[in-house]
C-alpha cells in the first residue's frame, strides 16, 4: 500500500484543477452554495454539464466510442474530488449515470443512437419512475400497469418521490406488464415522454421546504412498445443493472468534504459565533476523522474497479456511512448555529441565506438514510455477508 | 498509488496470524497474564519471527518495517489479545532508542532487545495527561556532570522487569530530555507495580532527585520532535492492535448468535440481532480504514504523525467502544463472565481506550488542528507530495 500518485496522474490532477478553476460557471458554483436539495436544479447543473460536454468529460463511465473518457477508476476519483472541492455541482445523474448505462447495456442500436446523444447534449432531462405508493423498499411489488394495445402500452397508476419530474421531459420507468409468476418476472423497463397526454405531476414539498420530488399520475397514457428497453417482463434485470452500476459510480467522499467546508463557512458567518468552543472542535474533529476514514474506504474500494463494475457487498457499508455522514455534518452545523439554526428565511431574491441553507439542507438530509435502499435494508445486506 | 497490501505485507500478515494461532490461543494466553514481560517462550518466539527487529530502522540493525508492516503484526496480536509488551517495548522504547540514541546507546541495548535477551520500557505518562504529547512535569536538572530527575510517572506499561527505561523529562530551559535509566542500578526510585486490566503489568514511579549519568542522555539538545513522533507511532500501533481484537470479537459474536437458540430459533435469526452485528461490522471496517490511511499518510510524511495519530485514535476508540459493548450484550450472560474470550476482549479494548489519550481529547486536538490549518477542505490522501 502507498499513496504515491505517479507523474501522469499528478499531471491529470493539475489539468482537472486548472480546468475547473477556469470553466466552472459562477452560476453553477453559486447555485450549489445555495442548494439545499439532493440534486441541484437544472439551471445550476446545466451550465456546468455543458462545460464538461465541450471538454469531453461529461460521461467518464461510458465507452469511449459513445463519448467516454477511458479513465482509470483512480482518475475518476481524482476528477470527482477536484470538482467537488472546487464547489462544482454534481452532474445530474438520471441520464448520465442511470438510464444511459442501461441503454448502453440493453438498448437496441436505434435506441442508443436516438437517446445517448440527447443525454450528452442535455436535450433530454430524465427523471426516474421506480417507487410507487405501495412499492418503496420492496420495489418489486410495483404495480403501475402497462397493457399492450397495438404498437403501444397503455399505462395506469402512480409513481412517487420522482425527483425533478417538474423539469424532466423524459422518464425511465419500471411498469407491470404481467401479474403471472414471481413479481420480479412481470416488470418491464420503459422510456416515456413526460408530455404524453394523461400524465399529471403533483408537487410534494419536502421537510426542508423544497419542491424536489413529485407524485406522477398515469391515466391511460400511451407509450410506444418500441420505447421498451430489453424484452417484455425482463425489466427487473435492467433495474438491477442500473442499481449495481450506480453503486459502482457514486463517489461520495468529495461531496461530504465540500459539505463540511460549506457548513463551517456558514457557522463562521453566523452572527455570534466568533470562535470555536472545545465542543465544536471535538465534534468537528470527529466528523473530519470520519470523512478521512470514509474517503480511504471508498477510494480503496472504488479505485480498483473497472467502469460499470460493482464493488459488491461493501457498497452497502459505503451507502450507509455516506448517508449517515451527510446527516452528521448537517447536525454539526445546526447545533453550532444555535439560535440561527431556527431560521427559515428567504432573502430578497427568494433564496435562503447561509444559515437557512444549512438548516434546510440538514432537514432534507434525513432522506439520505431512507432513499436508494434504506439504512435498515443496507444493514440486512451487511448482516447477510457476515453469515448471520 | 497502490491500494492493496504488497506481497511482502501479505506475507508478514499471514505469518503473524499463523504463528499466533499456533502459540497464543486463548488457553495458552493464561500463562502470560500479569507476568513481567508475559511468557518467556512467547517472547523468544517473537524474536525468532523477527518481530522484535521489524519496527527498528535498518541503520540500527533492524528490519526497517514501516507503520503498515508494524500495524499488521499488532493487528494479529490484537486478535489473540496478546499481553506480551511488544508495542511498549519495541515500537515505543526500542524505536525511540534507535532514533534518539547514539552509537554506544544502540550497541549497548539494541542487540539484546532484538534477540529477546532484555526488554526496554518507555516511562513517560504523568498524572493529568490528556494527550501524550503534553509538556512533561518531570524535571531534569544538570548536576555534577550528570543529571538529577524529580517527578512522578504513571502507568508505565511493561516497566516492571525491563532492563532499562527511557524516561522523559523537561530541563530548566523547557527542552525535552530523554534518559536511559537502569532501575536495578539506580538508587532513589520509588516503584509501585500493579496488574493492568488487559492482563499486563505496569508501574507508577516516583523520581525523588534521582542521579543519572551524563552518558545516559539521549537526543541532545532537544528530543521533543523525536519523542512526539514515536509516541504518535505507538498510538497508531495501538489502534491497529485494537482493530484485531474488534474483528475477532465480531467473528466470535456472529458464531455465538448463530449457535445460541432461544424462542425456537438462533439469536442471529432475529432482525434486531442481525442489524446490531452489521453495525459492529461497519465499525470494524471503519477502524481498519482509519488505521490504514493514518499509517499511509505517516509513512509518506512523518510531519503529520500527531494529527494522524489523533485522527486514528478518535475513530478507533469510538469504534472499539461500540464493538466491545455490543459483543458483550449479544453474548448475553456469557459476555459478562470468564468462560469465553469476550470479557477479556472487552477489558483489552477498554484499556486501549484509556491509554495514550481518550477519544474525545484526540477528536478535539484533531478538530483544532484542522480548523487552524483549513486542511479539512481538501483531500490530503490525494494531494501530491514531493518525496
Amino acid at each position: 500500500m502507498n499513496l504515491d500518485l505517479d507523474a501522469a496522474d499528478r499531471a491529470f490532477q493539475q489539468e482537472v484543477r486548472a480546468f475547473v478553476a477556469t470553466h466552472l460557471p459562477a452560476a453553477s458554483r453559486e447555485g450549489l452554495r445555495r442548494n439545499t436539495m439532493m440534486y441541484a436544479e437544472p439551471h445550476v447543473t446545466g451550465p456546468w454539464q455543458e462545460a464538461l460536454r465541450q471538454k469531453g468529460w461529461l460521461v467518464p463511465l461510458w465507452p469511449v466510442e459513445w463519448g467516454g473518457t477511458g479513465w482509470s477508476a483512480l482518475r475518476r476519483f481524482i476528477f470527482e474530488t477536484e470538482c467537488a472541492v472546487a464547489g462544482a455541482p454534481m452532474v445530474h445523474p438520471m441520464g448520465v449515470r442511470l438510464v444511459g448505462p442501461v441503454i448502453l447495456r440493453f438498448g437496441t442500436q436505434d435506441q442508443k443512437q436516438h437517446f445517448l446523444p440527447r443525454i450528452l447534449s442535455s436535450e433530454d432531462y430524465w427523471c426516474q419512475g421506480f417507487s410507487e405508493p405501495g412499492a418503496g423498499s420492496d420495489l418489486a411489488s410495483l404495480n403501475l400497469r402497462a397493457r399492450a394495445d397495438g404498437d403501444d402500452y397503455v399505462l395506469d397508476g402512480t409513481k412517487i418521490w420522482t425527483s425533478y419530474a417538474q423539469h424532466a421531459n423524459r422518464m425511465f420507468a419500471l411498469v407491470r406488464t404481467s401479474t403471472q409468476g414471481k413479481k420480479q418476472e412481470g416488470i418491464s423497463f420503459l422510456l416515456l415522454d413526460m408530455k404524453s397526454p394523461g400524465i399529471t405531476v403533483r408537487p410534494i414539498i419536502t421537510i426542508g421546504g423544497d419542491h424536489e420530488v413529485n407524485e406522477v399520475h398515469f391515466d391511460n397514457v400511451r407509450v410506444p412498445q418500441a420505447n421498451r428497453i430489453g424484452a417484455e417482463n425482463a425489466g427487473w434485470d435492467c433495474a438491477k443493472y442500473l442499481l449495481e452500476f450506480e453503486r459502482g459510480a457514486g463517489i461520495f467522499s468529495p461531496r461530504l468534504r465540500a459539505q463540511l467546508k460549506r457548513v463551517h463557512l456558514a457557522v463562521l458567518a453566523s452572527e455570534g459565533v466568533g470562535s470555536w468552543t472545545d465542543d465544536y472542535a471535538r465534534r468537528f474533529g470527529e466528523v473530519a476523522a470520519d470523512i478521512d476514514t470514509f474517503e480511504w474506504l471508498e477510494l480503496r474500494t472504488m479505485g480498483g474497479l473497472a467502469p460499470g463494475a460493482n464493488p459488491g457487498p461493501v457498497s452497502s457499508i459505503l451507502k450507509l456511512r455516506a448517508s449517515r455522514l451527510k446527516q452528521a455534518i448537517g447536525e454539526l452545523g445546526v447545533d453550532a448555529l444555535g439560535l440561527d439554526g431556527v431560521r427559515w428565511d428567504h432573502g430578497d431574491d427568494g433564496s435562503p441565506g447561509d444559515a437557512a441553507t444549512l438548516v434546510r439542507e440538514y432537514f432534507n438530509s434525513r432522506a439520505y438514510t431512507i432513499f436508494g435502499g434504506a439504512a435498515e435494508i443496507q444493514l440486512g445486506l451487511i448482516a447477510r455477508t457476515l453469515g448471520a | 498509488m497502490h491500494l492493496s497490501l504488497t506481497e511482502e505485507q501479505r506475507l508478514i500478515q499471514s505469518s503473524a496470524l499463523d504463528w499466533l494461532a499456533a502459540h497464543c490461543d486463548f488457553r495458552q494466553r493464561a500463562a502470560s497474564l500479569h507476568r513481567d514481560g508475559g511468557a518467556p517462550s512467547v517472547w523468544r518466539g517473537f524474536a525468532e519471527m523477527g518481530w522484535l527487529a521489524l519496527p527498528l530502522p535498518e541503520a540500527a540493525g533492524g528490519l526497517g518495517g514501516g507503520p503498515v508492516e508494524t500495524g499488521l503484526v499488532l493487528q494479529a496480536m490484537g486478535r489473540h489479545l496478546v499481553v506480551e509488551p511488544f508495542r511498549a517495548c519495541v515500537v515505543q522504547a526500542g524505536r525511540l532508542l534507535a532514533l534518539a540514541g547514539d552509537a554506544s546507546h544502540q550497541a549497548r541495548w539494541l542487540p539484546g532487545l532484538m534477540d529477546g535477551t532484555h526488554r526496554l520500557a518507555l516511562v513517560h505518562s504523568e498524572p493529568g495527561d490528556r494527550l501524550p504529547w503534553q509538556p512533561r512535569q518531570t524535571q531534569a536538572r544538570r548536576a555534577q556532570g550528570g543529571w538529577r530527575l524529580s517527578g512522578r510517572k504513571r502507568m508505565a506499561v511493561s516497566a516492571p522487569g525491563a532492563a532499562a527505561w527511557i524516561v522523559s523529562a523537561r530541563d530548566p530551559d523547557g527542552a525535552t530530555q530523554l534518559f536511559i535509566v537502569e532501575p536495578g542500578a539506580t538508587p532513589g526510585l520509588q516503584v509501585d507495580v500493579f496488574p493492568t486490566s488487559d492482563g499486563g503489568r505496569a508501574a507508577d514511579i516516583r523520581f525523588d532527585d534521582v542521579a543519572v549519568a551524563g552518558a545516559a542522555q539521549l537526543g541532545d539538545p532537544d528530543a521533543q520532535a523525536l519523542l512526539h513522533r514515536v509516541l504518535a507511532e505507538g498510538l497508531l500501533a495501538h489502534c491497529w492492535e485494537a482493530t484485531g481484537a474488534m474483528q475477532a470479537v465480531l467473528e466470535q459474536t456472529v458464531a455465538y448468535t448463530s449457535q445460541r437458540r432461544q424462542f425456537g430459533q438462533p439469536l442471529g435469526a432475529f432482525q434486531v440481532v442481525q442489524h446490531r452485528l452489521a453495525e459492529m461490522a461497519v465499525h470494524c471496517a471503519e477502524a481498519q480504514a482509519a488505521c490504514e490511511i493514518a499509517a499511509l499518510r505517516l509513512a509518506r510524511d512523518p510531519g503529520c504523525a500527531l494529527d494522524q495519530a489523533s485522527m486514528a485514535k478518535s475513530k478507533a476508540a469510538r469504534a472499539a467502544r461500540f464493538v466491545a459493548q455490543e459483543a458483550v450484550q449479544l453474548h448475553g450472560a456469557m459476555g459478562v463472565c470468564e468462560e469465553l474470550p469476550v470479557a477479556s476482549t472487552f477489558r483489552h479494548l477498554q484499556a486501549f481506550a484509556g491509554q495514550g489519550g481518550d477519544a474525545a481529547s484526540h477528536a478535539t486536538a484533531y478538530g483544532r488542528a484542522m480548523l487552524a490549518s483549513g486542511d479539512f477542505a481538501t483531500s490530503r490522501t490525494l494531494e501530491a507530495h514531493d518525496a
